[in-house]
């Protein structure tokens, strides 16, 4: 009876498991320190850092739409440089058009490996995905940490990276994406991609067939937020279902001026110079940092974890 | 000595696989959905239609296969250069391999009439308009030549595919894509961008 009693137990909390429900899906972003978390190194007034540099934190960049080899491309890289030393992020996610025109050994060399040499010799790991200037074979180049893969999952910590094809979403990447989003059990999961199913580009704007294949994804499997690029500024979007979306596609090209202007979609946008984005998530808060070609910090703020109620 | 299951221990388990299947199924729900809403009425002719197509290209990935297998395979952490000298041999071995291919093998005029006639059908006015904003946009269409067994033209910049165009198209192995250009429709080898084939006029 006692067997009995214990494998009924165990069943029930099986059963609970497998069909629990969908986590609410209610969130705020913050200005400033939301965590808690203990600040381990002082901003240092040159390189003004809003982030709280908490021990066992996970971090990592976001560039987008970088390949150009152009002198503004170094600039923003040296600036990521300068981060680095009083952000010691360990991680790149590329948004794609990691490499524009040509791919000869010599353009893999003058638009990726020289312009981010010295973070690759500090051991800074980079993650790409595919943009529509982008060849399907950068997925063999060691540095892209691809593993021969067009769309390719990593974790780190608590957080889980999904890194999709959005030049082609078709059955077999939204079926593998499904199943691995189905076992994932991170705290926070995010996606990184190059077209953005929310933008406010006057160039080229939301993505919505896109965001109609996808979007039911994000929002039943509790993806927290979305990186993409394509659109060359950075944008943050009003939440989305619960899901914030960030167009970061300036760090090699800018458009500027062309984040419509009233968009419905804008919460903070900045058009005006090429950036990139600093993130780093402490337990339940990520904070966000977007730095400018010139060191300017033209956003900032902390999302708390759309899964857990805090 | 062995005891028999208790009839409790059996039902209870019985219970908890087929909650395990349902919620599975559950889990599976959404892109079976999205899938079957993009999915496009298909008719036994047609039906008939897609497997020819399908077929011929499972036929091309025989011989792609063999030339694969003479060439250098890229590691998954190769150097640019190894990435070129691959890229090189498998065109020119996969060119050799298809001499002789011509336009509208592979897009048989009942496929490409099928493809036409299901966009035009299927897409909404608005996803229509969506489509072409997407496929003609001048800033990333480039001039194309379009020959069949050549490369697409360097520097590549491909038009990505809409969502749910793609959707409604016949499916391909991950070793076909299909790609626009204009209102042309192409097939290209993934690992090589060998135009493979296209259609003329394929944009709803």
């Amino acid at each position: 009876m006692r067997g009995l009693r214990l494998v009924l137990a165990i069943q029930f909390l099986a059963i609970c498991v497998l069909v629990a429900p969908a986590y609410a899906q209610t969130a705020k972003v913050a200005k400033g320190n939301a965590s808690g978390a203990k600040v381990s190194q002082p901003a240092s007034p040159a390189v003004p850092l809003t982030l709280p540099v908490a021990d066992g934190s996970v971090r990592f960049a976001v560039i987008g739409d970088t390949g150009t080899a152009s002198k503004q491309q170094h600039e923003v890289a040296d600036v990521m440089v300068k981060y680095h030393g009083v952000f010691p992020f360990d991680t790149v996610v590329m948004m794609g058009d990691n490499l524009y025109g040509s791919e000869t050994p010599a353009d893999y060399k003058a638009k990726f490996q020289d312009v981010y040499q010295p973070l690759l010799d500090e051991k800074v790991k980079f993650y790409a995905s595919l943009g529509n200037h982008d060849q399907p074979n950068e997925r063999y180049y060691e540095y892209f940490n691809m593993n021969g893969k067009e769309y390719y999952h990593f974790t780190k910590g608590n957080v889980a990276f999904y890194a999709l094809n959005s030049n082609y979403m078709d059955k077999a990447q939204l079926k593998w994406f499904e199943d691995e989003l189905a076992k994932d059990t991170s705290d926070w999961k995010i996606c990184f991609f190059h077209h953005p199913p929310y933008s406010s580009g006057s160039k080229h704007g939301s993505d919505k067939q896109l965001r109609e294949i996808v979007e039911p994804l994000f929002v039943k499997y509790g993806v927290n937020v979305v990186l993409t690029g394509h659109d060359h500024f950075y944008e943050r979007i009003k939440p989305q279902k619960g899901i914030y979306y960030f167009v970061s596609g300036a760090g090699g090209k800018l458009r500027e001026g062309n984040v419509k202007a009233g968009s419905a979609l804008t919460e903070k946008a900045y058009d005006a110079d090429m950036s990139f984005m600093l993130i780093e998530v402490v337990k339940d808060a990520l904070h966000f940092q977007v730095i400018s070609r010139t060191g300017e910090t033209v956003d900032s703020g902390v999302i708390m974890n759309q899964k857990k109620k805090v | 000595m062995i005891q028999p299951a208790k009839p409790g221990i059996v039902a209870s388990t019985v219970l908890l696989i087929a909650v395990f299947s349902i919620s599975r199924a559950a889990q599976k729900k959404v892109v079976d959905q999205i899938i079957k809403e993009e999915q496009p009425a298909v008719s036994a002719a047609d039906k008939a239609t897609i497997k020819a197509f399908q077929d011929r290209v499972a036929q091309y990935l025989k011989v792609r296969a063999e030339v694969k297998a003479k060439v250098p395979k890229l590691a998954k952490d190769s150097t640019p250069e190894q990435i070129q000298v691959a890229e090189n041999a498998y065109v020119v071995s996969l060119r050799a391999a298809r001499a002789g291919a011509r336009q509208g093998a592979l897009f048989t005029p009942d496929v490409a009439q099928y493809i036409r006639t299901t966009l035009k059908r299927e897409l909404s006015s608005t996803e229509k308009k969506d489509v072409r904003e997407t496929v003609l946009d001048k800033e990333t269409t480039i001039p194309v030549a379009l020959k069949v067994n050549y490369p697409y033209p360097d520097p590549k910049e491909f038009v990505e595919m809409p969502a749910k165009l793609l959707l409604k198209l016949p499916e391909l192995p991950k070793e076909v894509k299909y790609r626009y250009v204009g209102r042309t429709l192409l097939l290209l080898d993934t690992d090589s961008n060998l135009i493979l084939d296209y259609m003329v006029d394929a944009l709803a």
